[in-house]
């Protein structure tokens, strides 16, 4: 091949690859948009508070985990009723349910269904609450049953909606279902936690004015986490 | 062999030390993470309280004060480390707190309660390698603290010696 013709070849493949790239990014430009706004979407029903609160907590949990229920009853509850209440805090619920529990991740769809029709809070607190009626490690009968609690806590119309949404997601399996509605948010979860990266539940993370704190793990106490996010409050 | 033990655990605690008392939204070792400021102090001791709370072995009174104080402690036996000064005293101190954070850290691994350690800093699980790490660090400090009990005994007994010559 002679000069001439190596350089015609070389303009003509980057006009190819220009043009290619050009028409990916106008194909994927409408797309990406619309999938991030589903997934802002999606995470603000399982948030709590302003989004302009200025510190944003994102908790993973996994519904099932002892320790995950003793941080929601002990620190979680205050946290809610007084500084989310009071626009301090914008608290962000991740779905992380570890494997080694039998029924977390169908506790996860449970909520994730409740989400959808503006009922996170309620079905979420039902689950923590009511955690030794359905876990593996509660002590009553029958396990694994959470539809009647979830019932329980809901009118009869809104469980129809949520189980309606919940159809082909009533099953154990951590395996991502292909029918459920609700896995690929469930799944969404759980890979942003795998990236931070997530050890143990529950772990929370602390962004303060746009400023991302180090993950911190398992049950911590109310007042001692009340002193932290007041440093954050009256940090420059 | 003493003096290279005692430099070592000396730049172990500053590393402890520095781990908790960095601003905790820098990047570790950058310029920035230099700067300790007051706010950024508060931030780094009730971040490093979260993480003392998590063992749940102490009353939430005694976190807060615990978590503001031994970064400091830390910091302080590190220094007398490096510079050798009353080493006979600093290792058995040393001693006596490498002994109490693997008493913990082994308690808490045997109760299986999943948190980080908080020892060098965040986001560092506590498992295996911890006990392995805090294991060899106490079998170290103790050496430092016999090799500092026979020096000086060594000194004193020479000592003894040139004065009776004389």
């Amino acid at each position: 091949m002679n000069r001439k013709a190596q350089f015609l070849f070389g303009v003509l493949a980057s006009a190819l690859l220009l043009s290619s790239a050009t028409l990916s990014a106008r194909n994927s430009g409408p797309q990406e948009s619309r999938a991030t706004a589903d997934e802002a979407k999606l995470t603000a029903e399982k948030s709590l508070g302003s989004p302009n609160a200025p510190i944003k907590m994102e908790v993973f949990d996994d519904y099932e985990c002892p320790a995950c229920g003793q941080f929601y009853e002990q620190t979680l509850k205050i946290l809610i009723n007084d500084y989310v209440a009071s626009g301090k805090v914008y608290l962000i619920h991740r779905d992380f349910p570890l494997p080694l529990h039998k029924y977390s991740r169908q506790a996860a769809r449970w909520v994730n269904a409740a989400a959808r029709i503006g009922k996170f809070e309620t079905v979420e607190r039902v689950l923590f609450d009511n955690q030794l009626a359905w876990s593996e490690y509660g002590t009553e009968n029958p396990q694994g049953v959470i539809k009647p609690i979830v019932e329980g806590a809901l009118t009869q119309a809104e469980f129809q909606r949520v189980e309606r949404i919940m159809q082909g997601c009533e099953s154990d399996s951590h395996d991502e279902l292909k029918g459920c509605a609700v896995d690929a948010e469930i799944q969404r979860n759980i890979a942003m936690g795998q990236l931070l990266p997530v050890q143990q539940t529950p772990t929370f993370v602390v962004t303060c004015r746009g400023k991302k704190y180090p993950p911190t793990a398992g049950v911590v106490n109310w007042p001692i986490l009340k002193q932290y996010l007041d440093a954050l409050l009256n940090s420059q | 062999m003493l003096l290279l033990g005692r430099l070592g655990l000396g730049a172990i605690f500053l590393l402890a030390a520095y781990g908790k008392l960095r601003p905790q939204d820098a990047v570790p070792w950058s310029l920035a993470s230099l700067k300790i400021t007051p706010s950024s102090l508060g931030i780094s001791s009730t971040f490093f309280a979260m993480q003392i709370d998590s063992f749940q072995l102490l009353p939430a009174w005694a976190v807060a004060p615990f978590a503001h104080m031994l970064p400091w402690v830390e910091f302080a036996v590190g220094v007398l480390l490096l510079v050798g000064f009353g080493l006979r005293y600093v290792s058995v101190l040393a001693s006596l707190l490498i002994a109490l954070f693997f008493a913990v850290v082994v308690r808490t691994y045997a109760l299986h309660i999943a948190i980080n350690c908080g020892c060098f800093g965040p986001n560092e699980k506590l498992g295996p390698w911890t006990l392995i790490r805090d294991g060899s660090m106490l079998v170290l400090c103790i050496a430092v603290t016999i090799g500092a009990f026979l020096m000086h005994r060594r000194a004193q007994s020479a000592l003894g010696s040139a004065a009776s010559n004389s």
